[in-house]
């Protein structure tokens, strides 16, 4: 050591703080400029709140508020109210107050993962407006509500209380209501914001959202279904999808007296048969104490268990698809489209990590038309959805090579969109700003099969369509005629000498009505559409 | 107008007719029963050449146009939309041609389809969609357009020691000057008064018939002399045939030496493949083929050498009548190589269609020409009226020569010459094809 430090630069290093560290580096969270950073906290916050309500089975109610809260500088506030669980009034100024508090630990399908977001939020405000987080919250339990006014104390990472206070219920009101301010900018990014919270709505059906802007537009979208998707449970890591780091935190977080009860009790699908012959492959003895083993050890045993071909496959507990009913329903409310199916895939796992994918095709209707390439994408990952790179994500590589959409009837451009929904622990996002997914051969196959499964109901919807189209089509090539026949045959026959012409074209009509099976009134519409030239 | 009581006749007949094949249609649609009109079909594989009559037929095939079919839904509104245009101009006395009908039945239908969209459709676009219905209605009806005094343009003339009556005029036939008399569109309203005439002579060109008018041709030689100006229309046919039929006179056609000439002339004779429902009634079946024969222009030794070929396909009667050369061209050698004109790819094409693949096929010298026959026309049977001996022998020298030649060159070895040595003489020999 001696040797090495005469011989390193006289450089000063200091420990940073994780906060410290996020404001330095917003970039990576999202805050790269005022327009992204506003959508990004209106994001964090949704999250959030959605996080805090279906999770827990709570049926959401939602309001987002962006308002001017600057006269002369483009400050805006952000308030979102949820009625979801709230926080225990001692935790607030923790985790709203320090980078890395979270009780996201846990492996579980979350929509953040360590809920980080919301403090770079708070941290970016604190930073370009000054202005503190309020904070009001109450558990379903609790007799009170209570008031937060806090700031992050950068180089401490702490929180510092600016003012608090509490009241007593008098209604049975739980939830949460965070309210910042920020600097951005609203014309930029309102499409954007907008976006997402429509695309977020098509998601939650079971939720009633509020959105006000700072044009003073309110959109709401009202709650159609009172069905939640299934909330994930906890479980324990698989070990196909372990690593050395994952390896180190068990041996040092946990109290066990053996490595092979660490094994049994840290992973799914490992019992004392298979923990002791991952031991033995390793060549470790299964009585030592974890805290005795060398991290070359450690590798030893995550190479075995990754090798290792005898696991199950890993729960899907942990995993909270959306569901069939909840992804149809979704479509529908935004859309009112003519054609709407949706499937659930069996769960399935890439590296250890399972995963199910969920596919929704909506048609017709208000279905905005698709380009001429493929169809309009909705790409969602653990119900968030994803706007940007979509030309980079597996579910747009899919769409427009893996299937061929005039086989399914459909030609393109076309009123018709396809949601994919990819939830998984661990989700292989592409690059840092998580906005789209890296094709994984499994989780490509996966949705190709889903789309395909869909795709065929939509193929037998559009070939019946196609045939009664193909009927009307021809009660209008015959019916345009009545007119003109009937003229001809009164001037021949003369009107009055038996033959009334409002008699005849009745009677053609219901001739036509009657071989071709479409109701009268329908013939009669074209017949007195028609008119005659001179 | 004072109108003549032939057409109010046929304007009265007419008319109940059409009402009363109307009423029928009525009547089902009010019974509730399918829209129909049932006619015979107008197609080729619909046209009989009956042997005993030498006529070409419509053949017992009907066809029912239906309004609920698609595809025949736009015809039967064009058939009845036709037929009350007919009726208001038989109603007003008019007399339209039919250019006339297409424009009065030319208008625009508009109509909202099934999801409201507007569209336009015009009840016909083009005169031949208008004149194929007008066909339609003759065959529907049982009667001619004639008939129903619709008129069209006239383009055959006629000039000759002959009287006749047209609506209240007398006409000599023998006093038009250079010109002569256009056969108008109805002939059947025609009067023969008075005919001094042993003869008529009907020729394809125009040019030839005023050469030969000029000439005196008719005076001389006691003829009636027409010409079809191409391609005859109805009313020359049924003028021809008249004479044919009511004043018994021979009637002798002259055409070109081609394909096309050939055509007329069995036009004249046994109908056409479009109008063959008017055949028993435009047809003149004695007309006889007088020339320019192919034998005319090379001789009959020309189509003796091609005997052995036609016997393998027709057997051994066909040498009774080729075998012995009795006659020799008219044409010298020299006036050969001036007068024919080498025969094109369609020319050939339009002969194979006459007589059939086979005989082509044996014939053809020229490998480029056979090769391309082999591609366009393979298996083409030929018309049966032209698989007759005589026809035989012409058409094979046509396919050896490849050579074909018009009336003209007659005219250009001496006007004196076609009028009296070569048509006269081919008369007094009984030099034709029958």
């Amino acid at each position: 050591m001696g040797v090495m430090s005469a011989a390193a630069p006289a450089e000063r290093y200091r420990a940073i703080s994780p906060a410290e560290f996020f404001y330095k580096y917003r970039e990576i969270a999202g805050f790269s400029n005022p327009a992204r950073a506003l959508y990004q906290a209106v994001r964090e916050f949704v999250e959030n709140a959605l996080d805090a309500t279906d999770s827990h089975g709570i049926l959401p109610n939602i309001k987002i508020i962006i308002e001017k809260a600057d006269e002369n500088r483009e400050f805006y506030r952000v308030t979102v109210e949820d009625n979801g669980i709230g926080l225990p009034p001692h935790v607030v100024p923790e985790a709203f107050g320090r980078v890395l508090f979270s009780s996201k630990y846990i492996l579980r399908q979350t929509r953040g993962m360590f809920g980080l977001g919301a403090k770079v939020a708070i941290l970016y405000g604190q930073m370009t407006t000054g202005r503190p987080v309020e904070v009001i919250t109450s558990q379903p339990n609790l007799r009170r509500i209570y008031y937060f006014k806090l700031r992050i104390d950068i180089n401490k990472n702490e929180p510092i209380i600016i003012e608090r206070g509490s009241w007593r219920k008098n209604r049975d009101w739980h939830g949460t209501i965070v309210s910042m301010t920020l600097e951005g900018d609203w014309s930029r990014a309102k499409q954007r914001i907008k976006d997402y919270i429509l695309r977020t709505a098509v998601v939650t059906p079971y939720a009633n959202i509020v959105f006000m802007t700072p044009d003073g537009e309110i959109y709401y979208y009202e709650r159609v279904i009172d069905k939640l998707p299934r909330p994930p449970k906890e479980v324990k890591p698989h070990p196909y999808g372990v690593d050395l780091e994952l390896m180190k935190r068990i041996r040092d977080g946990g109290s066990f007296s053996t490595v092979k009860e660490m094994l049994m009790k840290s992973f799914q699908g490992i019992g004392k048969v298979t923990a002791s012959s991952l031991l033995e492959i390793a060549g470790i003895s299964p009585d030592l104490s974890p805290k005795s083993l060398s991290d070359r050890q450690l590798l030893e045993l995550v190479n075995a268990m990754k090798n290792y071909k005898r696991f199950r496959a890993p729960t899907s507990e942990a995993l909270s698809p959306l569901g069939e009913e909840v992804i149809k329903a979704g479509l529908k409310r935004i859309y009112e489209p003519e054609f709407v199916e949706a499937v659930t895939r069996k769960p399935s796992a890439y590296q250890g990590h399972p995963f199910i994918v969920e596919v929704g095709i909506a048609f017709g209707g208000k279905v905005p038309l698709s380009s001429d390439k493929y169809p309009t994408l909705l790409r969602y990952a653990n119900k968030i959805p994803l706007l940007y790179d979509e030309g980079s994500d597996v579910s747009t590589a899919v769409v427009k090579e893996d299937i061929s959409w005039d086989q399914y009837l459909v030609k393109l451009p076309a009123p018709i969109i396809v949601l994919v929904h990819i939830c998984s622990t661990k989700v292989p996002f592409k690059g840092v700003g998580k906005e789209s997914i890296a094709d994984v051969k499994e989780i490509r196959n996966e949705i190709k099969l889903a789309i395909q499964e869909v795709a065929r109901r939509l193929r037998v919807y559009l070939s019946k369509k196609l045939k009664e189209e193909e009927k009307k089509k021809r009660v209008v090539s015959l019916a345009k005629y009545v007119p003109e026949i009937v003229r001809a045959l009164t001037i021949i026959l003369g009107d009055g000498q038996g033959v009334k012409a409002e008699l005849l074209e009745e009677k053609l009509v219901e001739i036509v009505s009657l071989r071709t099976g479409i109701p009268k009134d329908e013939v009669h519409n074209v017949v007195k559409s028609v008119e005659i030239g001179v | 107008m004072a109108i003549s009581s032939v057409d109010k006749y046929a304007r009265q007949k007419s008319l109940e007719i059409l009402r009363e094949k109307f009423a029928l249609v009525a009547k089902r649609i009010l019974e509730g029963k399918k829209p129909v009109l049932v006619m015979p079909k107008r197609v080729l594989s619909n046209t009989i050449y009956d042997m005993n009559k030498k006529l070409l037929l419509l053949g017992p095939e009907m066809k029912r146009r239906s309004l609920l079919d698609v595809n025949e839904a736009r015809k039967f509104m064009q058939t009845l939309l036709m037929a009350s245009i007919i009726y208001e101009a038989l109603v007003n006395d008019e007399y339209p041609t039919i250019r006339d009908l297409y424009y009065r039945g030319k208008h625009t239908i508009s109509y909202r389809d099934i999801s409201g969209k507007l569209h336009h459709e015009n009840t016909w676009d083009e005169q031949r969609e208008s004149d194929a219905v007008i066909r339609d209605i003759e065959v529907f009806l049982g009667v001619l357009r004639e008939e129903m005094l619709i008129l069209s343009k006239e383009k055959g003339k006629v000039v000759g020691n002959l009287i006749i009556k047209s609506g209240d005029d007398v006409i000599d036939l023998s006093r038009m000057g250079h010109g002569a008399y256009a056969i108008e569109p109805t002939p059947d309203l025609i009067e023969f008064k008075d005919i001094d005439a042993e003869f008529v002579l009907v020729v394809e060109k125009d040019a030839v018939f005023q050469q030969l008018h000029r000439y005196g041709f008719w005076k001389k030689y006691k003829a009636i002399l027409i010409t079809s100006a191409g391609q005859p229309d109805r009313a020359t046919r049924r003028f021809v045939r008249r004479l044919s039929e009511e004043l018994k006179l021979p009637i002798y056609i002259l055409t070109d030496a081609d394909p096309y000439g050939w055509y007329i002339y069995s036009v004249f004779k046994i109908g056409s493949i479009t109008l063959s429902y008017e055949s028993e009634r435009l047809a003149t079946p004695n007309a006889k083929f007088i020339g320019v024969s192919m034998t005319d222009i090379f001789g009959e030794e020309e189509a003796a050498k091609n005997i052995n070929k036609l016997a393998s396909i027709f057997g051994k009667e066909i040498k009774e009548v080729i075998s012995k050369p009795k006659k020799k061209a008219y044409l010298s050698e020299k006036e050969r190589r001036n007068y024919i004109i080498k025969a094109k790819k369609k020319d050939v094409e339009r002969a194979v269609e006459l007589i059939g693949y086979d005989v082509a096929d044996k014939l053809i010298r020229n490998p480029e020409i056979k090769k391309y026959i082999r591609q366009k026309k393979l298996g083409v049977s030929g018309y049966p009226w032209f698989r007759t001996p005589e026809w035989i022998k012409e058409i094979s020298i046509f396919f050896s020569k490849l050579a074909k030649l018009e009336i003209e060159a007659m005219a250009s070895k001496g006007l004196k010459f076609l009028a009296d040595t070569y048509i006269p003489t081919k008369i007094e020999t009984g030099d034709w094809i029958d």
